[in-house]
């Protein structure tokens, strides 16, 4: 009952000093909307990662050719040791193996229909490639075991490809150039859309590996083969078992790197939660920093106020209020200007957060961790800053208050 | 009629450091009687609103004792002075204290605030009522006269329904007319049988007491019956008469 009455007593006077009462507001507001919105991109770069894991499929994994150990594409020189034969033994060899797409690539590759072009990446692929990345025709077939035999000059375009140069028109059965050398189109790949790294995955055109290597790109080697297993769980005794062979049909000596790079989804994750953790530090620091100073504004604001309001605390003491009751009106007004102000964060950090994605592409995810996160840091920011004004307040004698 | 606060051998000595102490109350004894309108006088300095202070929990003496309502109330640690002032002790001081931009109504209900009653109902209003303002509940301090001010801070302190009403100089900032406005609703609460206790400096102010206590230096110089109790309202009204005199 009286501490119902106190409560509305505090409400009644932060609503008396709203300029006071605003300024205390807005270093919390602008650290919690910070806060939210890191708190949001953070979010939305992890869960784009895992979607990723889980696209690329918890019982596969990647085979680059290149060495490094870290994660991203293989840089710099070219490599050229990892061939279509050793897809092939690793095939034949491990039999936890289910499936293997040997692939290459060349991005960039200019597309010519009718006087119509545009860039794209073109893939070499085997015809295994539909089933071990589960990516098929949508119309007409896929590339075949003959194509690759007689090295035909046939491809399967994505979406974005036909899309851009036919329009609405069917394109199975024409011929487009791809670079130099015309090739038939034979079916459009299922559309995927953008990839988890902002490019579009449907701006591609596919054609039969061996047609790539000897007709296009004049090689002998591939960029890498996506390996599919039977069970997720024979993944990192899989992984070592392709290590072994590899580095057998390479006769890379003891001590020798690695002129390949097996990555798996564990990786992948294992990264993931790397990059999140960096963004985690980096967020308790943002964190910190805003709230920080939002902390010592309120702090010293609520202790000028204290002094301002010498004559009302005496007032409230000399007609019976305790030291705890002052004490807890000066905690609540505080705590609730922060809480306030977080909240009012929260919604400014993901009204921000969601105009961020709109306009940038920058993946965010609005959750509950991230409004939570912000309610917690604004309420102790409250507890803390009040503390030692309330302390203050509930320490003053009322004769000597009342003097003013 | 029994006794609401009796004063035994109080001293109070303020000492700062390494100043000379100074000795506001010098072994004071008095007793003031349920029903009783009583009037402190003293010069500045005199120990006069030290002497309410005491009585009124809001200090403690350096030495002797202080009885109220029975309780030794001199021995008692913050909360529970807290508490009896808040369930006891009605207050009015010189500068009003009222909160700025808080209306009339909620000015009347703070101490009702800090009260252990569960229920505070209709009590704010009737207080306002009673000092002749229920039509100014939602008025705030600025928009009311300085003798309005005071009715206010008069209706904070009976909220409570409380034993004594100590007032500190209650007249000291008001005009001639809100003053005896003010002393007149002191004698229509005292002849309700409320216990009044004014310190005033003013000679003319505690004419309207019904008994005067004289304080100088800290001892009480005399505590006489008031033979000659004035009417605020006489004086009310001769004021009325002058004004239509001068028109």
């Amino acid at each position: 009952m009286k501490r119902g009455r106190i409560i509305k007593s505090a409400f009644r006077s932060l609503g008396r000093n709203k300029l006071r009462t605003f300024l205390m507001m807005i270093g919390v507001v602008i650290g919690i909307t910070a806060v939210t919105m890191v708190v949001s991109v953070g979010l939305g770069a992890e869960k784009r990662v895992m979607s990723r894991v889980e696209k690329f499929g918890l019982k596969s994994m990647m085979v680059f050719a290149g060495g490094g150990r870290e994660m991203g594409r293989p840089s710099g020189e070219q490599v050229s040791t990892l061939r279509t034969a050793d897809s092939e033994a690793m095939l034949r060899e491990i039999p936890a193996i289910a499936g293997a797409a040997p692939f290459n690539r060349t991005p960039g590759k200019t597309v010519s229909y009718q006087g119509e072009s545009k860039t794209a990446t073109l893939f070499g692929v085997t015809s295994d490639w539909a089933a071990v990345w589960d990516w098929g025709a949508a119309r007409g077939r896929f590339i075949t075991p003959e194509d690759e035999q007689r090295m035909a000059r046939v491809c399967v375009i994505g979406r974005t490809v036909q899309q851009e140069l036919f329009g609405d028109a069917d394109p199975i059965g024409e011929q487009v150039r791809v670079g130099n050398v015309l090739f038939e189109i034979v079916g459009v790949l299922e559309p995927k859309g953008t990839s988890p790294g902002g490019g579009d995955m449907d701006n591609r055109v596919k054609i039969p590996l061996s047609t790539f290597m000897r007709r296009v790109a004049n090689v002998d080697h591939i960029a890498g083969i996506k390996v599919l297993l039977h069970d997720g769980r024979d993944m990192e005794r899989t992984a070592e078992t392709i290590r072994e062979l590899l580095r057998e049909r390479h006769a890379l000596a003891p001590g020798e790197p690695d002129d390949f790079r097996i990555i798996t989804p564990t990786e992948v994750t294992q990264f993931a939660e790397k990059v999140a953790g960096t963004f985690n530090i980096f967020l308790v620091l943002v964190a910190a920093v805003s709230l920080i100073a939002g902390g010592f504004v309120i702090a010293n604001i609520m202790l000028i106020s204290v002094s301002e309001r010498r004559a009302e605390i005496g007032l409230r003491k000399a007609i019976g209020a305790l030291g705890k009751d002052i004490r807890f009106q000066f905690i609540l007004e505080s705590v609730t200007v922060t809480l306030t102000g977080g909240i009012i964060g929260i919604a400014l950090g993901f009204s921000g957060a969601v105009i961020l994605r709109s306009a940038t592409q920058i993946p965010v995810a609005v959750s509950w961790e991230g409004a939570a996160l912000g309610v917690v840091f604004s309420t102790l920011v409250g507890l803390i800053a009040g503390i030692q004004p309330a302390r203050r307040a509930a320490a003053l004698q009322p004769i000597e208050a009342l003097r003013g | 009629m029994k006794p609401i606060v009796r004063v035994e051998n109080v001293s109070k000595v303020y000492q700062k450091d390494h100043e000379v102490p100074i000795h506001a109350l010098r072994e004071v004894s008095m007793e003031i009687a349920e029903g009783e309108f009583v009037a402190i006088m003293g010069a500045s300095g005199s120990g006069k609103s030290t002497l309410m202070n005491v009585m009124g929990c809001l200090d403690r003496p350096t030495q002797g004792k202080v009885l109220l309502d029975g309780d030794p109330v001199s021995t008692f640690d913050d909360e529970r002075l807290a508490r009896i002032r808040n369930k006891k002790i009605g207050f009015v001081f010189q500068t009003f204290n009222l909160m700025p931009r808080t209306s009339a109504m909620e000015n009347v209900e703070l101490p009702l605030v800090y009260s252990d009653r569960a229920d505070i109902g209709g009590l704010a209003e009737a207080a306002l009522k009673q000092v002749g303002l229920a039509d100014r509940a939602r008025h705030y301090p600025g928009e009311l006269s300085g003798g309005q001010q005071q009715r206010v801070a008069i209706a904070r302190a009976l909220v409570n329904d409380p034993e004594i009403v100590l007032a500190d100089e209650p007249t000291g900032n008001l005009d001639t007319r809100s003053s005896y406005e003010i002393m007149a609703l002191f004698q229509d609460l005292h002849g309700q049988g409320r216990t009044l206790v004014v310190v005033t400096h003013e000679p003319d102010i505690a004419d309207y007491a019904t008994r005067i206590v004289k304080i100088t230096d800290g001892r009480i110089e005399s505590d006489l019956e008031n033979q000659n109790v004035r009417r605020a309202r006489d004086e009310l009204e001769r004021l009325d008469d002058s004004v239509e005199v001068m028109r």
